[in-house]
């Protein structure tokens, strides 16, 4: 088995009095494109600093690429891309010159730099803004320098911290399209709080609140009951009484849109597997005509929501 | 070394354009223009110890402008964050700044040799004591914008920074005055600690190297602490 890109041990960072991070472990295998979603202050930001040799944690260890951030941070951050949040670059300088700065400070000189910055540039249409200096450029094309900065050296871990926050809704698609067309290549770390961002290009999903990174047993526990969506011919009491009458069925709702050869109903059950198949039998001996019965994915929204009301007893 | 290049440039660029650097330097020249002129038309001396006296005010004063923002505001914007998350140590991002903001101080010495050569061409100076003058601003400028670097590295707000480093050179100043009131041996050690004390023989013509040794010292203390401030984090 290939060693993960990112391997996170009981990883603890206390701010002086402040538990900001509390012995969360993860891995990413290469590859991998991961999001970490939690509220702001869940402690997103505080690990991907530590996983870039910003900041030392107080206890546990955080390697990328075999690289341990505390004790090989510099050999560590050769390693990874870093896109922080908010875009934070030196205003004064003009894009080619910010690339230029930044391909040197990552060991990049003469044509090796020069070659690195056409790629960049190319790939994030940033060539038209070459002279432009980065403090006067749109929220939109800062991000693209910041994107671009991180990916000079081909880093074998690309982190993103709240890439879309700020952006205008075109800016938002642009900056996720480019994203998920870079994760293709390489392994990803992206932190949100915004979920249909993560949902769209992460493959794993993890949810950190208060410092804790949450189990699947604890997601398990959050996604409390099932969803079914059914389409059924046929009067809609009648409907009603047959989904009713099967065990565990909690609410039935009527979906708004539906309509045609059938009405469509998504139903709320408890999580018992045989729901499904007890739903279908119910409909069908009472003569109905059902056509179609699928399970609504878990909503990570909802669970979300649902975690951080009540993030005490989510953490427990 | 090419990597502390690119910082140096980078910090040099950071300076130079912006207007500080050109307000000091107007303002350097202004203030030593006028008493050069006033002194050397009013005492006829061929010295330039009170000016050398007068760089020292200057510097005490104008310092802690320097080096305000070199930590605080990359802090500050966190853009510390972008240079700190690449491949690049504490210790040449603290040394680059230091280089930067020296040379605007070497600059500023430079342009001050037109004092020391318009007494050339009018008389005969003795030159011993205005180059251990100037080697004496050099150093003792080097231990000033060690202590502005470290202020700055202690606070991400820039006027923080540059209060605090003020009142650490004032009272470095005036240390001596009241040390000598004081038990021994508590009168010499104020007394080696004071700035003026150990500026004044390079201002009069004396070497010691005591008073290097000093500036020296008081250089490397601060940035050694400075770079530990950065990697405090």
């Amino acid at each position: 088995m290939r060693a993960p890109v990112v391997d996170v041990q009981n990883l603890v960072k206390w701010y002086g009095p402040r538990l900001a991070v509390r012995d969360v472990s993860f891995s990413v295998a290469e590859g991998e494109v991961v999001g970490l979603l939690g509220p702001n202050g869940s402690g997103k930001s505080t690990i991907f600093r530590i996983l870039t040799g910003y900041l030392v944690p107080t206890s546990g260890s955080a390697a990328v690429a075999g690289r341990d951030a505390t004790t090989e941070s510099l050999a560590l951050r050769h390693q990874v891309g870093y896109v922080p949040e908010d875009a934070p670059l030196y205003d004064h300088m003009r894009v080619n010159e910010h690339l230029q700065f930044m391909a040197n400070l990552k060991g990049l000189f003469g044509r090796s730099a020069t070659l690195a910055i056409g790629t960049v540039a190319e790939r994030l249409q940033l060539q038209t803004m070459a002279q432009v200096p980065v403090g006067k450029l749109s929220r939109g094309y800062r991000q693209r320098v910041a994107i671009g900065q991180a990916l000079l050296n081909d880093p074998k871990l690309l982190i993103f911290d709240e890439p879309t926050s700020g952006l205008d809704p075109s800016q938002v698609i642009a900056i996720r399209d480019l994203i998920r067309e870079l994760a293709g290549k390489r392994t990803v770390l992206m932190a949100s709080h915004v979920l249909p961002e993560i949902e769209q290009i992460a493959n794993r999903v993890m949810i950190l609140l208060n410092g804790r990174l949450l189990t699947t047993d604890a997601l398990a526990q959050a996604v409390d009951g099932q969803r079914l969506r059914l389409q059924v011919a046929g009067p809609e009491p009648m409907v009603r009484e047959a989904i009713a009458a099967v065990p565990g069925v909690r609410s039935i709702v009527l979906e708004p849109e539906s309509g045609g050869s059938g009405l469509r109903y998504l139903v709320e059950a408890d999580q018992r597997p045989e729901v499904a198949q007890e739903l279908a039998a119910a409909l069908v001996g009472r003569g109905l005509a059902l056509s179609e019965l699928t399970t609504v994915r878990p909503d990570l929204e909802r669970i979300f929501l649902q975690l951080t009301r009540q993030p005490s007893e989510a953490a427990a | 070394m090419r990597q502390f290049l690119t910082l140096l440039a980078k910090e040099e660029k950071a300076l130079f354009t912006s207007p500080i650097a050109y307000v000091l330097i107007a303002v350097f020249l202004l203030i030593m223009g006028y008493s050069f002129t006033l002194a050397l038309f009013v005492s006829h001396t061929m010295t330039l110890v009170h000016m050398f006296f007068q760089i020292f005010t200057l510097f005490l004063l104008t310092v802690p402008i320097i080096t305000m923002r070199l930590i605080a505001e990359e802090r500050k914007l966190r853009t510390m964050e972008v240079l700190l998350t690449s491949p690049v140590t504490e210790t040449r991002i603290v040394l680059a700044k230091f280089a930067a903001s020296m040379s605007l101080i070497l600059l500023m010495l430079i342009l001050s040799a037109a004092y020391p050569i318009v007494l050339a061409i009018y008389g005969d100076p003795d030159w011993g004591p205005i180059f251990s003058g100037y080697l004496g601003l050099v150093l003792f400028a080097g231990a000033l914008v060690g202590v502005g670097l470290l202020t700055s590295a202690l606070t991400n707000n820039q006027i923080i920074a540059a209060l605090l480093s003020l009142s650490i050179f004032l009272l470095l100043w005036i240390i001596d005055e009241y040390g000598h009131i004081l038990p021994d041996p508590f009168d010499s050690l104020l007394v080696n600690m004071s700035l003026s004390v150990h500026f004044k023989p390079f201002a009069t013509g004396s070497l010691y190297l005591t008073d290097v040794a000093y500036f020296l010292s008081a250089a490397m203390l601060s940035l050694f602490l400075s770079v530990r401030a950065l990697a405090w984090r």
